[in-house]
C-alpha cells in the first residue's frame, strides 16, 4: 500500500500531464485542457510583487543548469524610470545530453507561451524574445503559429485580457553556437553580434540587451510558472524534497533502452531512473552499466558505483542535492538534466575526448585560457586515444584543466574542465592503460573493470 | 567630481584612497611598480577593452568593509571597481601567480618562436610579460596554429600567428578611426583578424592599431626589417599638423627618421592618437621640429642607446678617451672592408619596403 | 546582383520592427539566415554586403557574425548538406560509423562536396537530439536514428528529388 502511494506520487507531472493530449499543440485544446488559466489568474488578481513573491516561494530554481533560484533572479531587475525592460527565453538548449525544451516547443508550446506571459507581466517586459538554437529551424515556426493563436485569443498583443498590459512575444533563432546558451553571450547574439559573453558586472538585470534591464531564463523554468501560479508556490514547493522543488524534466540518452525525455518529481533513485520500464527502461542487450553523466555534458562524470550509491553508501537521488552529495570529489550535477548513460562497452577516454572537441569547437575565442587550452585538452586527449600519448599526459591534462577552471570570463571554461577532471579523477586507470597498453587500446576497449564494484565506506 | 566618495583599498599591503568607480588596475597603477598587474588587452583609451587576456588576474581577499567575504573566483582587475575597504592581493598571491604563469603558457602556445626576425622584439608586451611572469619552456607538443596570411595594404603588416586577440586594434578601428573594416572573423582558437574580403586599411587614423597592438601581429610595413628599435633613438618631436596633435615620438639613427609612432606612457599606451600622414609620410627630420631625447624606462632594452632615462640619469662623463689619459679608441676592423651589407652611403630608412641583401649589392648596380 | 524580392524585404522590414528603434543590427542573424536560404544556401561576400546595406551596418560587421555560427556558409555548399552529429551522446551511439559510411558511400570526406554538386559532408557538434541518435540535420530538419540502410534511403530520396527538379 504504502508503494503503491509513493508510485502515485511518483507520477506527479506539472509540465507534460497534457502533453499526450491529441491537438494539444493549438490552442482550442490546449484551452480546453485549462490552459490559459495561469495569465487569467495573474494579470486579473495579482500584482507583480505577488507573482516575483509566489514564485520565490515556489523554490524553483533555474533549469537551464546553474539552478539560481528564478524568484530572486527576478526580484534583481532593475527598474530605472522610463526605460523599458525584457524577458528572454534562452531556447538556445545546446549542452550534449539535453534535449528536454525542444520536447516541450514541439509537443506543448502553449505552456512555454503562457509561462512567458505571466513572467513579461511580473517583470514588466513588453517585448519579450524567445531566443533559439538555429539548428531546430522548424520550431520557430511552431512557435509563431502558438504566439499567432495566442494573440488571436487575447492573450498577447495590446491590452491583454482588458489589463493594459501589452506584450508581443518574437522569437529569433541563433545560427549555430553553444555560447550562446550563456546568458550574455545570448543577449549579444540578440543584438546581432558574435556571441562572445560580455565581462560581468554589470549584470543583465541592470544592464542587459540593449543596454535595458533584462532577465534571461530556460524554456523549462518558464514554463514551471504556469503550475507555480496555478497552484501556489508553497503548492508547488511541497513536490520533490528539500530545495529541489517541483518537477524537473530529464532527457535520457546514451546506452538505455528507452531513451526520451521524463519529468521526475526528484524523489525517485538513480538506480530506479536508469533501470525501472517507467523511465529509461535499463540499459540495452544486458548490459552493464560502467559510467553516467547525469546532468549534461559539462557535469562530472561517475563509475557507476559512484552514481548509484553516494560515498557514504547511501542511495543517489536524482534531485539537486543528491545528485551533488561528495562535491566533485565524489559526486556530480543536476545541471541541465541531461543524463547520459554509458555501458560497459564504452570507452571514457574516448568519450572524453569527444567532449573536449565540442568545447574546443564551441569556444568563442575571446579569453585566452579558453581559446588555448581547450585546444590543448583536445589535442592531447587524441593522442591519448589514438594509444600514442605517455604517463605524463594524463598530469599534464590535469593541470591544463585546473589553469583554465575559474580564469576564464564566463562557465564554459569550467564546463570544459569538469569532464576531463572528473574523468581522470575516477578512470585514470583506464587513461593510464591506454598508454600503457597501446596497442590492445586500439583494439578493444577496457571494459567495466571495478568501475561497478561496490565502494568501502569507512565505519 | 569633488563629490564622489574616496574609497579605501588595500593592494599587496599597500593602502590607498581611490574615488568611487576606479577599478582595482588603476589603483593598483597609482601605487605603481610590481603592483600593478601586467594587462595586454585593456587599454584606458578604448572603451570596452580588457577582461580577455585574462593576465590581470588578482585575488580579493576581502570584499569590502560593508561584505568582508573574499570572492570566490580570481577577478580581471581590469573590469572590477574597488569596493570600501577591499583587500587585493596581486604578487603576494601564490594562487594568483600561479594563474598568470599559466595564463603566459596559454598566450604563448600558439605564439611563434620568431622574435629573432619579429619588428616588435625589444618593446613588445609578451616579451616583458613572459619575462616576467612565465616559466621556462612549453610543454606544448603539438604544431603550432598558422593562418592564411593576408596583405592589408602599403601601411600595415599584418601577423596573424603572433596574435593574441586582445581586441584593441578593432577598438581603435571603431572608435578612432572614421570607419572599421577589419574584426574578428571565424570563432575559438581559430579567430583571427581579418578583413574577410582583400581590402588594405588605409582610412585615417588607423595607423594607431600598430601602436595598441601588444605583440608583433600589427607592424608598421614603412619600418618592416629596417631596424632593431633599441637601435633607434626615441626623440620627442612634433609638427604643426592639421589632422592630429603632430606629437610623435621620432625613431631615428643619427638624422634618419625610421619610424614615427605616438608617444607612449610608462603603460605602453598612447598618450594621443597620430594621423597616418605623420605616420607613415614625415620620414625626415625636416618635417619636424625635435624637441629632445623621450624619457625611456631604464628597464627597456631600448634605454640601451641612449642615456636619458625615466630616473634622469645623465650622459656618462668617463668616456674611454677621459679614462685613457686623452687616448681616442681604436678602430680595429671596418666592417664594411668585409661586408657590403649596412654600406653607410645607403640610406636604410629610404628604401622602399623592407630592406633586402640586394639593396647593399652595389656591384649590381 | 543580389536583391530580394518585394515579399522577402516585406519580411525584411518585419523582422526589423521587431526590435527596438535604432537597434536595427539585431536583425542581422534572421536576415543572414534569410539571404542564405535565398541566394544558393552560402553567403557570398556579396550577399553579405547587400545585408549589411539593409542594416546600414558595416560590411565587416557582417563578416564578423557570419563566420561566428556554425550554421552560416561563407563557400558554397552541395544542394543537400548532411551535418551528422558526433559529439559524445551520439558518439555512444556510432556516429562514427555513420560518418564513416556516409564518406565511403559518396566518396566524399567531411567538409568536401561530391563533385556533382549535390551533396556536402559535415560533422556538426551537438545538434540537441541526444535521444534520438545518431542523427544529422539535413535542410531543416532532423533525420533521426540513422542507420546505414536509412542513410542509403535519405540519398536516394536527395537524388530524386533532384532529379525531379532538373
Amino acid at each position: 500500500m504504502a508503494k503503491a502511494l509513493q508510485w502515485i506520487k511518483m507520477g506527479r507531472k506539472l509540465l507534460l500531464e497534457k502533453a499526450h493530449v491529441e491537438g494539444i499543440r493549438y490552442y482550442d485544446v490546449y484551452r480546453r485542457e485549462g490552459g490559459y488559466r495561469s495569465v487569467e489568474k495573474a494579470l486579473k488578481t495579482m500584482t507583480q510583487e505577488e507573482i516575483v513573491e509566489e514564485v520565490k516561494k515556489s523554490g524553483l530554481r533555474g533549469r537551464g543548469g546553474a539552478g539560481f533560484p528564478a524568484g530572486m533572479k527576478w526580484s534583481f531587475i532593475a527598474k530605472p524610470e522610463g526605460v523599458p525592460r525584457h524577458l528572454v527565453c534562452n531556447a538556445d538548449e545546446s549542452e550534449p545530453g539535453t534535449f528536454k525544451d525542444r520536447y516541450l516547443m514541439e509537443f506543448i508550446p502553449h505552456l512555454l507561451i503562457e509561462g512567458l506571459i505571466v513572467a513579461s507581466y511580473a517583470l514588466g517586459s513588453n517585448a519579450t524574445y524567445i531566443y533559439i538554437r538555429g539548428e531546430y529551424a522548424w520550431i520557430p515556426d511552431i512557435l509563431e503559429q502558438t504566439i499567432a493563436e495566442a494573440k488571436a485569443n487575447g492573450f498577447l498583443g495590446k491590452n491583454i485580457l482588458g489589463t493594459g498590459f501589452d506584450c508581443e512575444i518574437y522569437v529569433q533563432r541563433g545560427a549555430g553556437a553553444y555560447i550562446c546558451g550563456e546568458e550574455t553571450a545570448l543577449i549579444e547574439s540578440l543584438e546581432g553580434k558574435r556571441g562572445n559573453p560580455r565581462i560581468k558586472p554589470p549584470f543583465p538585470a541592470i544592464k542587459g540587451a540593449w543596454g535595458r534591464p533584462t532577465v534571461v531564463n530556460n524554456v523549462e523554468t518558464l514554463a514551471a510558472v504556469v503550475p507555480i501560479i496555478n497552484e501556489g508556490g508553497e503548492e508547488y514547493a511541497k513536490i520533490g524534497v528539500g530545495k529541489s522543488t517541483g518537477t524537473k524534466l530529464i532527457s535520457a540518452c546514451g546506452n538505455i533502452n528507452k531513451p526520451g525525455v521524463y519529468e521526475i518529481d526528484m524523489t525517485i533513485s538513480v538506480e530506479e531512473f536508469i533501470y525501472s520500464d517507467e523511465y529509461c527502461g535499463g540499459i540495452p542487450n544486458g548490459k552493464r552499466l560502467k559510467a553516467c553523466i547525469p546532468g549534461g555534458s559539462s557535469v562530472p562524470i561517475l563509475p557507476a558505483n559512484l552514481l548509484l550509491k553516494t560515498a557514504k553508501g547511501e542511495t543517489r537521488y536524482m534531485n539537486y542535492e543528491s545528485l551533488s552529495d561528495g562535491g566533485f570529489a565524489t559526486g556530480s550535477m543536476m545541471g541541465s538534466g541531461g543524463f547520459i548513460v554509458l555501458d560497459e562497452d564504452q570507452c571514457v577516454v574516448r568519450n572524453t575526448y569527444s567532449l573536449a572537441r565540442f568545447y574546443r569547437h564551441e569556444s568563442c575565442g575571446q579569453c585566452s585560457p579558453c581559446r588555448e587550452g581547450t585546444g590543448w585538452m583536445e589535442k592531447v586527449l587524441l593522442r591519448l586515444e589514438k594509444g600514442e600519448g605517455k604517463l605524463s599526459d594524463i598530469d599534464l591534462l590535469w593541470d591544463i584543466q585546473s589553469k583554465i577552471e575559474g580564469n576564464t570570463i564566463c562557465p564554459l571554461g569550467d564546463a570544459a574542465s569538469w569532464p576531463v577532471a572528473a574523468a581522470i579523477r575516477h578512470f585514470r586507470d583506464e587513461f593510464e592503460w591506454h598508454v600503457t597498453h597501446a596497442a590492445e587500446a586500439q583494439t578493444r576497449n577496457y571494459g567495466l573493470a571495478h568501475y561497478a564494484d561496490p565502494i568501502h565506506v569507512p565505519a | 567630481m569633488s563629490d564622489t566618495p574616496l574609497f579605501k583599498v588595500t593592494i599587496d599591503n599597500i593602502t590607498i584612497e581611490v574615488p568611487a568607480g576606479t577599478t582595482i588596475l588603476h589603483a593598483a597603477r597609482k601605487i605603481g611598480g610590481d603592483v600593478a598587474p601586467p594587462a595586454m588587452c585593456y587599454y584606458s583609451k578604448l572603451e570596452g577593452s580588457g577582461g580577455k587576456c585574462r593576465t590581470c588576474l588578482v585575488e580579493v581577499s576581502k570584499g569590502s568593509e560593508k561584505d568582508p567575504r573574499p570572492m570566490p573566483k580570481l577577478v580581471a582587475s581590469c573590469r572590477t571597481t574597488v569596493m570600501d575597504g577591499m583587500e587585493v592581493k596581486n604578487i603576494t598571491s601564490p594562487k594568483v601567480v600561479d594563474a598568470r604563469a599559466s595564463i603566459v603558457e596559454f598566450l604563448l602556445l600558439n605564439h611563434p618562436l620568431d622574435c629573432p626576425i619579429c619588428d616588435q622584439a625589444g618593446e613588445c608586451h609578451l616579451q616583458d610579460l613572459s619575462y616576467e611572469h612565465g616559466k621556462d619552456g612549453t610543454r606544448y607538443e603539438f604544431q603550432r596554429r598558422t593562418f592564411k596570411k593576408h596583405d592589408i595594404g602599403k601601411y600595415i603588416q599584418l601577423h596573424m600567428t603572433r596574435c593574441i586577440l586582445c581586441y584593441r586594434c578593432v577598438y581603435t578601428a571603431d572608435q578612432i578611426s572614421d570607419k572599421r573594416s577589419h574584426g574578428i572573423l571565424d570563432r575559438g582558437d581559430h579567430s583571427e583578424i581579418a578583413t574577410f574580403i582583400e581590402k588594405s586599411l588605409d582610412n585615417d587614423f588607423i595607423g594607431n592599431v600598430i601602436d595598441v597592438c601588444p605583440v608583433g601581429a600589427l607592424t608598421d610595413k614603412t619600418f618592416r626589417f629596417k631596424n632593431r628599435v633599441w637601435f633607434l633613438k626615441p626623440m620627442d618631436a612634433h609638427r604643426d599638423c592639421p589632422t592630429c596633435s603632430g606629437k610623435v615620438t621620432l625613431w631615428n639613427r643619427g638624422d634618419e627618421v625610421y619610424r614615427v609612432t605616438a608617444r607612449k606612457d610608462e603603460w605602453g599606451e598612447v598618450e594621443e592618437w597620430i594621423c597616418n600622414d605623420c605616420r607613415f609620410e614625415k620620414k625626415k627630420t625636416s618635417n619636424w621640429v625635435i624637441e629632445g631625447p623621450r624619457l625611456i624606462d631604464r628597464h627597456s632594452v631600448i634605454a640601451q642607446g641612449h642615456y636619458a632615462g625615466k630616473i634622469g640619469l645623465t650622459k656618462p662623463t668617463e668616456t674611454f678617451s677621459a679614462v685613457h689619459h686623452g687616448r681616442q679608441p681604436k678602430l680595429l676592423m671596418d666592417i664594411h672592408s668585409v661586408s657590403e651589407v649596412n654600406q653607410t652611403n645607403i640610406d636604410l630608412s629610404s628604401i622602399n619596403g623592407p630592406a633586402h641583401s640586394n639593396n647593399f649589392n652595389v656591384n649590381k648596380y | 546582383m543580389v536583391q530580394f524580392s518585394e515579399e522577402k524585404l516585406t519580411k525584411v522590414k518585419e523582422i526589423i520592427a521587431r526590435y527596438p528603434e535604432g537597434k536595427q543590427k539585431s536583425a542581422l542573424l534572421p536576415l543572414l539566415h534569410l539571404a542564405q536560404d535565398n541566394f544558393g544556401g552560402w553567403l557570398s561576400a556579396e550577399t553579405m554586403n547587400y545585408v549589411a546595406s539593409l542594416l546600414q551596418i558595416e560590411p565587416i560587421e557582417v563578416y564578423e557574425v557570419a563566420t561566428f555560427y556554425s550554421m552560416y556558409n561563407t563557400k558554397p555548399v552541395g544542394k543537400y548538406v548532411f551535418e551528422v552529429c558526433q559529439t559524445g551522446p551520439c558518439m555512444l551511439n556510432g556516429s562514427d560509423q555513420i560518418i564513416d559510411y556516409i564518406s565511403a558511400t559518396l566518396g566524399i570526406k567531411p567538409g568536401e562536396t561530391t563533385a556533382d554538386g549535390l551533396f556536402t559532408l559535415k560533422t556538426a557538434e551537438c545538434l540537441g537530439a541526444c535521444g534520438y541518435a545518431p542523427m544529422m540535420q539535413l535542410g531543416k530538419h532532423y533525420r533521426e536514428h540513422l542507420t546505414k540502410d536509412k542513410v542509403d534511403t535519405i540519398i536516394a530520396e536527395c537524388r530524386a528529388a533532384a532529379a525531379a527538379n532538373n
